[in-house]
């Protein structure tokens, strides 16, 4: 849904004159946003304006230090005459910050790593990691930059076996992309495998050696060999009008049970996805008109292929599911953590729920913290459980029985307390509201 | 949701839900969970994945993207699982893949920013249509080709006073090649711009005004909208992910037919 962004209060990140003369501002760097950037000279104390927006935006997200002003290469306007030009923005809105998007833990080697698509990053941090007061902590290490080949990145899973982070890009880039653990700074992925567009979801299956990836338009689940890379094909793909697929988000695949588990949002485009081999949407697919169904976790076989229907469903009034984004599974306590972000709590579930029913316990209320959760993971070994608010600058740590509205045992923020979020991740259109005089972002 | 669009007339938010095949109306105000005043969604509609729209507050019709190449209208009140009451779709219309739409309403036009891809390489323009135009009609104008500069178009909006578009170009193909130092989209040297075009332009011809370079800040602008009466320009930035206001008298003062220098 459309978020309102008052643009006169909201976080500016630049704010310059109008004017077309190059004039010298200071450049400094947010502190915080990249601790180890990969500068090769240091930073001149001040840039021509013209030079200045570019670079900043690019240092920002790149976190390269290379502070050469690019020639621009312009279309073939030469013999016109063309009013304008390169006009500096009199205002700007940007988070500065990382967001925190989904998270996962490895107690192994107590290591947490979270995905970040403001910055197109990779954030890692120790697991004991915890912020005294409104400071952030600063990360163990970030991945971003171009050569990491991150867009707009979504879920993150990690291989504790062989040290390896994986993640996917919702938008812009259809790849899944491979870190090690030490990788840090602006870095090539260890493999880079294509991937459908509008892929959220990522999860592995060490008992069968592969990994599950969700898509979110054509409704399916796209499974690959684990060190699949390149354009290899994947394994199989479970999608069809019978699987109750709907948007889906976070998966979990369970090798001890040889399940796979799926958080649905429930939209339902115009066409019914037709079981085949293809990943991408279908033109040829049938039209059938558009449908919301209520949120819901599936459940299918490890080995499903097709159009099969799920061996379980949770959904319904009871289940209290609302925009569920990412989830996790206790193996041990036979329990489902799903971050819903609509309500902004933690719901529980029993692994072997289905139907209607009532989630086992809900962490949700002021004294939570919990914003827009999107991610959320179990450690299981230490008896927490984790959230990343997608609607602050937050991690938070909870008992792994924790219910109600309960304060976290720590908080972990990758920007000083009360730094505001943009809430919008690849936006791509804007309306005035001349009403309001505001300008709306629809995600 | 790639599009949206605000209705000062009576206070309404109308966005289309590409993953649900609908269109939805919401109040002006609306916050939080606040369900919609009306939903266009089912098989009669023609909406498969609609990706933008434009309300036409004079004729009170809904002018929306199919996600299946093709222009549907509707009543503005429209609520269920209704059927357009005209459709623009078919090989003569060369619409392709619509990523945005507007309507000049004074003019009797609606504006089409088409996406034709194959490859690395582009057939993007805008399209132009008789507002009343239904069936597989052509365009009355084109404009594309390497003069524009459009490659990879997204939101246009047209200021009707004075006649001209406002269109927001990415001017860059997206794919990854690690052996690249800044592979795309990061490449500084093909970053995006924001064009204006007059009305009856037609053809392979430059824009009359731009938004473009290292200082404006612009890598991939998605969206645009316009505040004639304050003279800015505001876009979306799909790469910076931030939001940029441009204030731009230049292109409200006076319709951009005696040209002031460029660049």
């Amino acid at each position: 849904m459309s978020r309102r962004i008052l643009v006169s209060l909201a976080g500016a990140l630049l704010v310059v004159l109008a004017g077309r003369q190059p004039t010298l501002v200071p450049l400094t760097r947010t502190p915080g946003i990249c601790p180890k950037p990969l500068t090769r000279s240091p930073l001149p104390e001040t840039m021509a304006l013209s030079e200045t927006t570019l670079f900043a935006l690019e240092y920002m997200n790149g976190c390269v230090g290379d502070a050469v002003a690019a020639q621009q290469a312009w279309p073939e306007w030469q013999s016109a005459t063309i009013a304008g030009g390169d006009v500096p923005p009199t205002r700007v809105v940007s988070d500065p910050y990382p967001t925190m998007h989904s998270v996962v833990v490895d107690a192994e080697h107590d290591r947490v790593f979270m995905s970040d698509p403001n910055r197109h990053a990779i954030w890692s941090y120790p697991r004991l990691a915890a912020s005294k007061g409104a400071e952030a902590v600063t990360p163990l290490t970030g991945i971003r930059g171009p050569s990491t080949g991150m867009m707009f990145i979504a879920g993150v899973t990690a291989d504790p076996t062989a040290q390896e982070i994986y993640t996917v890009d919702n938008d812009i880039g259809d790849r899944m992309m491979v870190f090690p653990y030490d990788a840090d700074g602006n870095v090539k992925p260890k493999r880079v495998l294509s991937v459908p567009h509008q892929a959220w979801g990522v999860s592995i299956n060490h008992a069968r050696d592969e990994v599950a990836i969700t898509v979110e338009a054509p409704r399916e689940i796209v499974i690959y060999k684990r060190t699949a890379t390149g354009s290899d094909a994947p394994l199989r793909i479970i999608r069809g009008p019978s699987t109750g697929l709907g948007d889906p988000h976070g998966i979990f695949f369970d090798g001890t049970n040889n399940e796979l588990i799926v958080a649905n949002h429930g939209n339902n485009g115009g066409r019914e996805p037709a079981p085949s081999q293809s990943v991408d949407e279908d033109e040829t697919d049938t039209i059938v008109g558009g449908r919301f169904d209520p949120p819901s976790i599936t459940v299918y076989p490890g080995d499903a292929k097709g159009d099969v229907a799920p061996i379980r469903k949770i959904q319904g009034v009871k289940t209290g599911l609302n925009w569920p984004m990412a989830l996790d599974i206790d193996l041990q306590h036979n329990e489902i953590a799903i971050a819903n972000n609509g309500d902004s709590s933690i719901r529980i579930f029993r692994r072997t729920d289905g139907g209607d029913v009532a989630p086992v316990r809900v962490i949700t209320g002021a004294r939570t913290g919990i914003k827009g959760p999107m991610g959320v993971t179990f450690d299981v070994k230490n008896d927490e459980i984790w959230v990343a608010n997608y609607g602050d600058h937050t991690a938070l740590v909870f008992s792994r029985t924790a219910a109600g509205n309960v304060a976290p045992k720590r908080v972990i923020r990758n920007a000083p307390g009360g730094s505001p979020t943009v809430g919008f991740g690849n936006p791509g259109a804007v309306a005035y509201d001349s009403k309001r005089d505001e300008i709306l972002v629809p995600n | 949701m790639h599009g949206i669009f605000y209705d000062p007339a009576h206070d309404e938010i109308v966005v289309p839900v590409a993953l649900g095949g609908a269109v939805l109306t919401l109040p002006g105000g609306a916050t939080g969970g606040e369900p919609p005043l009306r939903v266009i969604q089912g098989s009669r509609t023609g909406l498969v994945q609609p990706d933008t729209l434009y309300v036409d507050l004079a004729h009170d019709e809904i002018i929306a993207d199919s996600g299946d190449n093709a222009v549907l209208v509707f009543p503005r009140t429209a609520n269920g699982d209704v059927a357009p009451i005209r459709r623009i779709g078919g090989p003569n219309t060369h619409i392709s893949n619509i990523f945005g739409l507007t309507v000049d309403s004074s003019r009797n036009l609606i504006i089409v920013a088409n996406r034709v891809e194959f490859g690395r390489q582009s057939n993007d323009g805008i399209l132009i249509f008789n507002r009343t135009d239904n069936g597989d009609v052509a365009p009355r104008a084109v404009i594309t080709g390497p003069h524009t500069g459009i490659i990879k178009i997204r939101q246009v909006v047209a200021d009707e006073t004075r006649g001209q578009i406002f269109v927001t170009v990415k001017n860059n193909f997206e794919y990854y090649n690690p052996n690249d130092p800044r592979p795309s989209p990061w490449n500084p040297d093909q970053t995006g711009f924001i064009g204006v075009w007059n009305i009856e332009d037609n053809g392979d011809v430059p824009p009359r005004g731009v938004i473009k370079g290292p200082a404006s800040g612009l890598v991939w602008p998605a969206g645009v909208a316009i505040n004639p009466q304050s003279h800015e320009v505001y876009t979306i930035d799909s790469v910076s992910n931030a939001l940029f206001m441009f204030s731009t008298p230049e292109f409200f003062v006076k319709r951009l037919t005696s040209l002031s220098a460029g660049r």
